[in-house]
């Protein structure tokens, strides 16, 4: 009896034999573990941040960070190449990009300067050849020398399959990029492989751990949302930016971090056209501390306001409710 | 509280795919290979943890922020009833605890009078009987869970239906047997009846919430889709209040499902001519010779909505609508501005971008109210916004074209209709009025390049989606 040959695979089967035990990835085994870590790397994660990358490196899905600018969804791939201690490969999304950047791309000059280099040694393959079809399969036999991988310039999705130990693949901004590449994604996500129509399809040594963030400015794929796990981080609440902010810039007072978390929050909640990030909380602490500020005072806040707030219209909402908002700081 | 944790992760896996098939039916679109992350999520995080359980089945669940609010929502809502049952139980128990304490002290002052001893004895050994006076949560809860399963309480479909199913569980449960007890017990020993009769209205009460559960789950997103159906059919002048969030809702929903439809296709671009740069350095790796041609891109335009919507009375409520609409899709058309009239004419774009719609409209009612006057409002229209309009531009008129007699300055219109890309006439009547009595809208009808009846949600739908699709 012919023994039963799987032709194709199902695709309602995962593929993945014990998905509760993980090896590559042992820094990412728990929970508290995973907060502990983050934390001593200087990124403050709730609980559900914490459940999600832990989901996606048992899971071996990626995630998709949404949420408004600033909030801390490049830091958070970061952070985690940094608590993993594996490389970051980084992919800047624009409008235009397109495979040729982002994947792979043939070294044309290298293969156009070794063709020109090899020319003598032509002579020497083809000598004695009788006629044009033994000169042909003589050829033959050579013609996959230029397009093999010495001549394959990996780009960072590439390049992130090629790591030995995995790695961690931020694909910055997806909703910049165009709806095509998109497309093209969702097989290096699904399957973390790559079709080079040259070579074949190359597989991921070690499966990275891929984060993609959003700023929500479109919508995207259902077919790639589909393939991630969804994690949306919002505006922190006051004690988690307290914290954050304490240990961005532990030389600030506790009592002036609660007041500016405090005050940023207030501010936060004006009809404004860009609200103020943690990463805005976090700079203008910063310059507070330069400015060897003791006490959050009016004239203070008015003249460092523009750290905080990047628009002239916003700066004026806020000074016009500056009473209001300091009293807000106050508690 | 260990046994009924074991109990429930047995059946947790069956909750899980309801809990999904109840995510379906508040519209979160939850495919197969979701369900099954989701199941991998649930393996990975356990039960036992109720905010570890919600965080990781949002992450595989909810797809975007709208999702996520609908799903933190969901969640609440489907798995509240476990961890709250034992203790709202255990309030109500604790009465029949105490009247079962007393029958149990008064039988043996009756022993001598009554040598049958304690008439419950003869009903223990009774499984449903034991496991209700012990109160034991795990041996009720599977037991309800079985019955349910062999009454197919999820075949259930109509609100009406959860008193005969509520019968057919406690059948299936054996209810029957308590059931001839009471009789029984009702002339002769008034205490032991008491206490029968206090366990069953118990079992009563969670078999009832259980098939009130199996509704929500199974029967209420198929009557939710009816009341949706049936509302987006109505004709919106006769829509009332207490309909107003319902059609609101549906709204949104269409406004999103448009956006998405027709957000996506932002950077579609029309060939335009060589980019000669480009090309050169394309046809570098084939020695000079141009391949792969590179072509400079036309961008497509959104289409610019002016909307000129008639206010008076008996076409407010159709004005209400299409501005909430053409609002809701802020995202797909950004440069929307709109225009109002009765008698006079003027722009409400600033007043709408500021206040709800329908406070809005009301503002605008009582600044330009008056007898209709077409003719009025499309001169004011011409001197007001003409100049603005262009081949991207797409002019709307939502009105019924009853013009009390007057001219209804046709030439203006047919202007209109030769600078902009697209003159669209929406009436609220249906098309057997156009034309009867004071009705100009036969004549106007020529004038335009659409007219439409837009009596109800979902023509107006329909004529939007149109609207987004045309670009250039």
């Amino acid at each position: 009896m012919r023994p039963v040959v799987e032709c194709w695979s199902d695709p309602f089967k995962p593929n993945r034999e014990n998905p509760l035990s993980n090896t590559h990835y042992p820094a990412l085994s728990g929970i508290d573990a995973i907060q502990q870590a983050f934390e001593s790397a200087g990124y403050i994660c709730t609980t559900r941040i914490a459940t999600v990358v832990r989901l996606a490196a048992a899971l071996e899905k990626p995630v998709l960070i949404e949420g408004p600018p600033g909030v801390g969804k490049t830091e958070l791939a970061k952070t985690c190449a940094m608590v993993v201690d594996r490389p970051l490969v980084r992919l800047q999304c624009y409008e235009g990009l397109d495979e040729s950047k982002a994947l792979y791309e043939w070294k044309y000059g290298k293969q156009l300067l070794y063709t020109q280099l090899l020319r003598e040694q032509l002579g020497d393959v083809l000598d004695g050849a009788k006629g044009l079809n033994e000169s042909m399969n003589r050829l033959h036999q050579f013609s996959d020398v230029f397009y093999s991988e010495a001549f394959l310039e990996s780009r960072p999705l590439l390049k992130a399959m090629e790591e030995d130990n995995g790695g961690v693949l931020l694909i910055d901004e997806i909703d910049k990029a165009d709806f095509e590449f998109e497309s093209m994604l969702l097989e290096v996500l699904s399957d973390f492989q790559v079709s080079i129509p040259e070579l074949g399809t190359i597989q991921a040594h070690s499966k990275p751990l891929v984060f993609l963030t959003s700023n929500d400015t479109r919508d995207l794929s259902d077919a790639l949302k589909r393939r991630c796990l969804h994690l949306h981080i919002p505006f922190p609440s006051i004690e988690l930016e307290a914290r954050i902010v304490a240990s961005r810039v532990p030389d600030l007072a506790q009592s002036m971090t609660d007041q500016l978390v405090r005050f940023v929050h207030a501010i936060r909640s004006l009809d404004l056209k860009k609200a103020p990030a943690i990463s805005e909380t976090v700079d203008w602490a910063k310059s507070l501390v330069l400015l060897h500020a003791k006490d959050l005072d009016g004239s203070l806040v008015q003249d460092t306001l523009n750290v905080l707030l990047k628009y002239e219209e916003d700066i004026q909402i806020a000074e016009g409710q500056l009473p209001k908002l300091m009293a807000a700081a106050a508690g | 509280m260990d046994s009924p944790n074991t109990a429930r992760a047995a059946a947790s896996s069956d909750q899980l795919l309801a809990f999904v098939q109840y995510l379906r039916g508040k519209k979160i679109p939850v495919s197969p290979a979701d369900t099954l992350d989701a199941v991998e999520v649930a393996e990975l995080v356990g039960y036992q943890d109720r905010a570890l359980l919600k965080n990781g089945l949002a992450a595989a669940l909810a797809k975007s922020r709208h999702e996520l609010s609908v799903f933190e929502v969901a969640f609440d809502d489907y798995f509240q009833p476990i961890p709250e049952r034992p203790p709202a139980g255990g309030q109500s128990d604790a009465k029949p605890e105490v009247s079962s304490a007393n029958p149990s002290e008064q039988p043996p002052q009756k022993d001598p009078a009554n040598p049958g001893e304690d008439p419950l004895e003869g009903l223990r050994g009774n499984s449903l009987f034991d496991a209700l006076e012990s109160q034991d949560e795990s041996a009720l809860s599977l037991a309800i869970e079985t019955a349910a399963a062999d009454a197919k309480v999820e075949e259930i479909s109509l609100f009406t239906q959860r008193g005969q199913y509520v019968r057919k569980i406690l059948d299936a449960l054996g209810d029957e047997a308590l059931r001839e007890a009471a009789i029984e017990f009702e002339q002769s020993e008034p205490a032991a009846f008491e206490v029968v009769q206090a366990l069953r209205e118990q079992l009563r009460e969670r078999v009832r919430d259980r098939v009130e559960r199996a509704y929500l789950i199974h029967a209420s997103a198929a009557t939710e889709d009816l009341l949706d159906e049936s509302l987006s059919k109505l004709k919106l002048g006769n829509v009332d209040h207490s309909q107003m969030a319902r059609l609101k809702r549906l709204m949104d929903r269409m406004a999103r499902k448009l956006a998405a439809r027709h957000g996506r296709r932002r950077h579609r671009y029309r060939r335009g001519k060589l980019h000669v740069g480009e090309t050169v350095r394309r046809a570098i790796p084939t020695d000079g010779i141009p391949f792969h041609p590179r072509w400079r891109k036309i961008e497509r335009k959104r289409p610019q909505i002016m909307a000129i919507c008639d206010v008076s009375g008996s076409v407010a409520a159709y004005a209400k609508f299409l501005l909430m609409f053409l609002y809701a899709l802020q995202d797909v058309l950004p440069r929307t501005r709109s225009f109002a009239f009765s008698a006079a004419l003027g722009e409400v774009s600033d007043l709408l971008a500021t206040l709800p719609v329908e406070e809005a409209i009301e503002r605008v009612n009582l600044k330009y109210g008056g007898a209709t006057d077409y003719g009025r409002a499309l001169q004011d229209f011409s001197e007001l916004a003409l100049a603005e309009v262009n081949s991207a531009t797409t002019v709307i008129v939502l009105g019924d074209a009853r013009n009390n007699q007057a001219d209804p300055r046709l030439d203006l219109l047919g202007e209109i209709k030769s600078r902009a890309r697209q003159l669209i006439w929406l009436n609220p009547e249906s098309p057997r009025l156009w034309g009867t009595g004071d009705s100009e809208m036969l004549r106007v009808k020529k004038e335009c390049h659409l007219a439409k009846e837009c009596q109800n949600l979902k023509q107006l739908e329909r004529v939007i989606d149109k609207i987004l699709s045309d670009r250039r």
